[in-house]
């Protein structure tokens, strides 16, 4: 277990790297520097700039000096959109928004999604079953945008029912349609998964044997097959929370959420070189390690899985 | 090689009673009668082997005793009649208590019919506690050690704690022997319980379930395609083809006596260990009929060596050959028809 | 020895065990013909018959399909049809509602704004000339109405706009929108097209543009998904054909590029990519590739290369696992002993076997590389202008959503629906490809 967790916090290591050294590169690869993109200052105020955030370094220089910073935690400062900010405290300030829109619309399509793909699967071939699998089917292919602006428009705009814009004060109204939109693509994604693997579960011999022994259905059922079911479900966890985070850029757009997404879409747009390397870096570890949580709950799940030998 | 097995059982008479047994299937295709009427009776304490290819029906017969038919699979007429009671009109509660309390049944693969995330206890200790709910767990426990000790496991209490997968084919067919047994039932349903382990375990878990059964003297239905298996433990036979039983009768009579050609070429291509240097294995040719489009006559007809115009036409009657000993084949009812009405045999010799 | 007992089997015995219910013929033994006969065997069919057939009875599969090729006809063969550019400015048909008032209605309405907005004394005269006309004279509490009326449509608050105007002669929308201008040539015998979905704030004909962004999602999605087969079947297959240290090596590859926050480095990919390919095709002019980087516009190759590189890795994933499940096989052990060789293998043994699961994947890819460019796009990332995109459709509709909400209506559900059909043809067809799925 120990030499387990120890690969993989090494592997973690590696991939948190690979994220850093990519972004980096790609971010040098773009022809000009972040100066240009507004207005065209002349040479002696970009080299003055360049200097003043050490962009004048060769680039090899510039990644250690990087990653030698990132190693004491320093993430550097924000060179545009919020000039000489740290951009630590940039993380600190909009992650938690992001991460409870995040953790809340995922903790119930989680809920719901398990709980629908368990009602049909047990009712399979019934109305039900069909009636839930349509809905679930419509809602995977509603982009995520599509629900946000169609709520905006229908509860904010139309009805009035709800702020059109993000405000954290107003509490449970704020959160409503934020995490309503963004937890209808997984809330799907989840009952579909665990309709399928339900219905796989229900097949398997050891269903027969539980019913040759005289096991009631609810046992059966919520003991024997939702536990194996849950398997594959988890495994489709570990991204999903990636996608959900991610998937938050949309909300976080639509909604006027002062959350990291945004930031990072617009910090992409100025070449806030700083503030994208931060970010990035910060949810890739994020994701690693959310991960690997995934991973370890998949061992309390399923004895078979031996993580020592890799977990495949 | 009766002998050896038979006891005075503690109760006499019919355990089980199955009468023309129809179970067909709906499938979008139309009607595939898997099962097309059959019977029999089982005693307390006997055991009978069902023996069929693949496809015959064979378990699908045995499902339907235990109520297991899935769901496109349905008894569609017949009745099955268990010590007295009905247990076709049972409800799906009193369905789910006969299960395991009274009759238990095992299954041909142990590598999957363990559920793999929990522990062998948890899973004995379920089966103990699913039908006396006033037996405490520790208790549960300790019966059901005393039943993993009983088929041949040692080290209990470690293995209690064990996942499935930590254990050997062998060793989860024992497991599944424990826990059909552990509510001490009076049927034993056993469907193909040696097929998919290796012929040295299949061996030993043949011996244990002969040495179970004499201590227990509870009924085993012995499913299987194995007519050695069946030479091994079971006291009468049933011969099922294509959904039908074409030939019932004792061990011995089936073995020295087999009046169907069904029954012949299950023996003709089984090995011997008496056999002739030189003799050969013969397979039986073609393939099973078509369960969705039933023909008329004789199902094993298109197969049969000896296949008469009449065979054709109409599914011939069972004939009594011997006591007990029953077939349904033409051929017989032709020895038949010589022997009782000798006029008919100078016309058509 | 004991004796067991049997049920009853048989019908009566004494009722056939008489000759006279025999024919002649019975017990003769029957011909090889005969029996043949007597099997009425079912066709045996082979696979890709057998899933064409169970494709063909799921309706909600079919109903997709034929929603698809109707998707299809729109985005390609509809630009041809509308007379209207995807990027042209419409002069006069700006703003325009996907309905419309009748040109008799709008000359009405017209008519009567200019009544409202008359000087007083206009007003007066020309009330005064109508009654005279009738033969009555005005009292002066009428010339006093419609004097004050007159002055509140003059200043401000009572004046008339074009919809209360054609609200007032009780004028009905009518569907589709056609500008005043355009109504006026329609009335001179002239044919003009309609704006079916209405126009935007620079007078382009959304329909055309819904059109022309549904054929780049399609053509996005297609050509996604086939790069990600091609990717992913080839790491797949080598990476789990080779095992051993190859594998392991290949798939850490993996485990990286899948822990990587795929959104983030698309976006930052694209970006970069995006401005380098520009770079390219201004010093370049005239090789092949730039030409390719100006007809698809940049945004566009930047997405493809982000999916090539990342989004293989599912399917890799997939077909080597299929590969190691298959390779345990005996047939393929035998093939092994027979003396083939590893390529052969995998194209005669393997790949037939995972085959339906490969067509399945690499098909709902497709919808997945188009909510990606939706994404992509709605986020201001994805296709560039003058192309247009559902997404980007979509995120310029925001800004007017009040007044216009159909500009974000139409290719939104354009969107959804080819998304939809392309998920439900593609659940067809897995069920139909690997019949153990379904059970």
């Amino acid at each position: 277990m120990a030499k387990y967790l120890v690969k993989r916090v090494l592997m973690a290591v590696v991939t948190i790297f690979m994220v850093a050294l990519l972004t980096f590169f790609l971010m040098n690869a773009v022809p000009g520097n972040p100066w240009l993109s507004e207005k065209n200052p002349p040479q002696a105020v970009q080299d003055q700039l360049n200097e003043k955030y050490g962009l004048d370094q060769p680039k090899p220089i510039q990644f250690a000096k990087y990653m030698g910073n990132l190693l004491q935690g320093d993430l550097g400062v924000s060179i545009k959109v919020n000039k000489n900010k740290p951009v630590l405290d940039i993380i600190k300030e909009m992650f938690p928004t992001s991460a409870t829109i995040g953790a809340l619309s995922l903790g119930w399509a989680l809920v719901v999604g398990v709980t629908l793909g368990c009602i049909s699967a047990y009712n399979r071939g019934k109305w039900v079953d069909s009636l839930l699998r349509v809905i679930c089917t419509i809602g995977i292919s509603l982009p995520s945008f599509v629900v946000a602006t169609m709520l905006l428009y229908v509860f904010a705009t139309s009805l009035g029912w709800l702020p059109p814009i993000f405000d954290s004060s107003l509490g449970i109204k704020s959160y409503l349609m934020p995490c309503l939109a963004l937890g209808l693509y997984p809330m799907c994604y989840i009952a579909r998964q665990s309709r399928t693997s339900m219905l796989d579960a229900l097949g398997q011999e050891y269903i027969k044997t539980g019913r040759a022994k005289g096991l009631a259905t609810p046992a059966i059922v919520f003991k024997h097959a939702l536990r194996n079911a849950l398997i594959p479900v988890l495994t489709y966890l570990g991204p999903q929370i990636a996608f959900t985070l991610c998937g938050g850029f949309v909300a976080e757009t639509v909604f006027t959420i002062p959350g990291l997404g945004r930031y990072f879409v617009n910090a992409i747009s100025a070449r806030d070189y700083p503030v994208i390397m931060g970010t990035t870096i910060f949810l890739a570890a994020f994701i690693i390690v959310m991960n690997l949580i995934v991973d370890l709950l998949y061992k309390a799940v399923d004895p078979r899985i031996n993580l020592t030998k890799g977990g495949d | 090689m009766n002998e050896e097995k038979t006891q005075t059982p503690a109760h006499d008479g019919p355990l089980l009673e199955v009468k023309d047994l129809h179970v067909s299937f709906f499938t979008p295709a139309g009607e595939v009668k898997a099962v097309g009427g059959i019977s029999y009776t089982l005693n307390y304490g006997e055991v009978m082997g069902i023996v069929g290819e693949s496809g015959s029906g064979k378990s699908q017969e045995a499902y339907s005793i235990m109520g297991l038919l899935q769901s496109p699979g349905k008894v569609t007429g017949g009745s099955i009649t268990f010590e007295g009671e009905d247990v076709l009109a049972k409800d799906k509660k009193e369905m789910a208590q006969f299960r395991g309390s009274k009759a238990a049944m095992i299954f041909q693969n142990p590598m999957t019919s363990l559920n793999p995330v929990y522990t062998v206890g948890n899973q004995l200790v379920e089966a103990l506690r699913a039908h006396d709910k006033s037996i405490g767990r520790e208790e549960a426990a300790k019966r059901a050690m005393t039943m993993l000790e009983l088929v041949g496991i040692n080290n209990v209490e470690k293995r209690m704690k064990q996942y499935p997968h930590e254990f050997s084919g062998g060793m989860r067919q024992r497991v599944m022997i424990a826990m059909g047994l552990i509510c001490s039932p009076k049927l034993l349903i056993a469907d193909e319980p040696t097929t998919a382990l290796d012929v040295t375990i299949q061996a030993q878990i043949l011996e244990l379930m002969k040495k179970l059964q004499k201590k227990t003297h509870m009924g085993i239905i012995f499913i299987t395609h194995n007519l050695g298996v069946v030479a091994e433990i079971c006291d009468k036979v049933s011969v099922m083809y294509a959904g039908k039983i074409v030939e019932q009768g004792l061990v011995d009579d089936i073995f020295y006596q087999p009046s169907h050609p069904y029954t012949l070429g299950l023996l003709r291509s089984m090995p011997r260990v008496d056999a002739e240097e030189h003799e050969r294995l013969i397979p039986i040719e073609g393939t099973p009929v078509d369960m969705l489009n039933p023909p008329e006559g004789c199902p094993f007809a298109p197969r049969c060596e000896s296949c008469m115009k009449i065979c054709l036409q109409k599914m011939p009657p069972y004939v009594e050959i011997g006591e007990g000993h029953q077939a349904a084949c033409w051929l017989r009812v032709q020895e038949r028809l010589k022997k009782t009405e000798g006029k008919g045999e100078s016309e058509r010799g | 020895m004991k004796n067991p007992r049997f049920g009853s089997l048989q019908p009566d015995m004494e009722d056939i065990l008489d000759w006279s219910n025999y024919n002649p013929g019975d017990f003769q033994t029957a011909n090889a013909d005969e029996k043949e006969n007597f099997i009425t065997e079912r066709k045996s069919v082979g696979y890709w018959a057998d899933a064409w057939r169970r494709l063909k009875q799921n309706k909600v599969a079919m109903v997709a399909a034929g929603l698809l090729i109707l998707i299809v006809l729109f985005a390609f063969l509809g630009p041809v049809i509308v007379p209207y550019g995807y990027d042209e400015f419409v002069k006069g048909s700006e703003n325009m509602h996907p309905w419309h008032y009748s040109y008799e209605d709008q000359l009405k309405a017209r008519e009567l704004m200019a009544e409202a907005s008359m000087d007083p004394e206009e007003a007066v005269a020309k009330a005064e000339a109508e009654a005279e006309a009738e033969g009555r004279t005005l009292t002066p509490r009428e010339l006093a109405v419609i004097r004050a009326k007159a002055k509140a449509g003059q200043h401000g608050e009572g004046k008339l706009t074009m919809e209360q105007a054609l609200q007032d002669i009780g004028a009905k929308a009518k569907p589709f929108g056609y500008s005043f201008s355009e109504l006026e040539r329609k009335a001179n015998g002239e044919k003009v097209f309609p704006h079916v979905f209405g126009t935007d704030g620079f007078g382009r004909d959304i329909m055309v543009r819904v059109m022309v962004g549904t054929r780049v999602s399609l053509l996005v999605g297609l050509l996604a998904a086939l790069l990600v087969l091609v990717v992913g079947a080839l790491y797949g297959s080598i990476s789990g054909y080779c095992g051993g240290r190859v594998d392991a090596i290949m798939q850490r590859i993996v485990d990286i590029i899948y822990a990587m926050p795929e959104v983030l480095v698309i976006l930052l990919i694209s970006v970069v990519l995006n401005e380098t390919l520009l770079l390219y095709a201004d010093t370049h002019q005239g090789n092949l590739f730039s030409t390719a980087i100006n007809a698809l516009g940049t945004k566009l190759i930047a997405m493809f290369i982000a999916f090539g590189l990342l989004y293989w890795v599912t399917m890799s994933r997939i077909i080597r696992g299929q590969i190691i499940q298959l390779k345990e096989q005996e047939y393929v052990t035998a093939a092994k002993a027979l003396g083939a060789k590893g390529g052969r293998i995998i194209r005669s043994h393997l790949l037939p076997n995972c085959i339906g699961q490969i067509i399945t994947t690499t098909f709902l890819q497709i919808p997945s590389a188009i909510f990606l460019e939706s994404f992509l796009s709605y986020l201001g990332v994805g296709v560039s202008a003058p192309m247009t995109s559902l997404g980007s459709m979509a995120s310029d509709a925001l800004k007017g959503i009040i007044s216009y909400p159909y500009r974000l209506i139409f290719p939104a559900v354009v969107l959804s629906l080819m998304i939809l059909c392309f998920n439900l043809f593609g659940d067809g067809l897995r069920d139909a490809l690997d019949p153990r799925l379904k059970k």
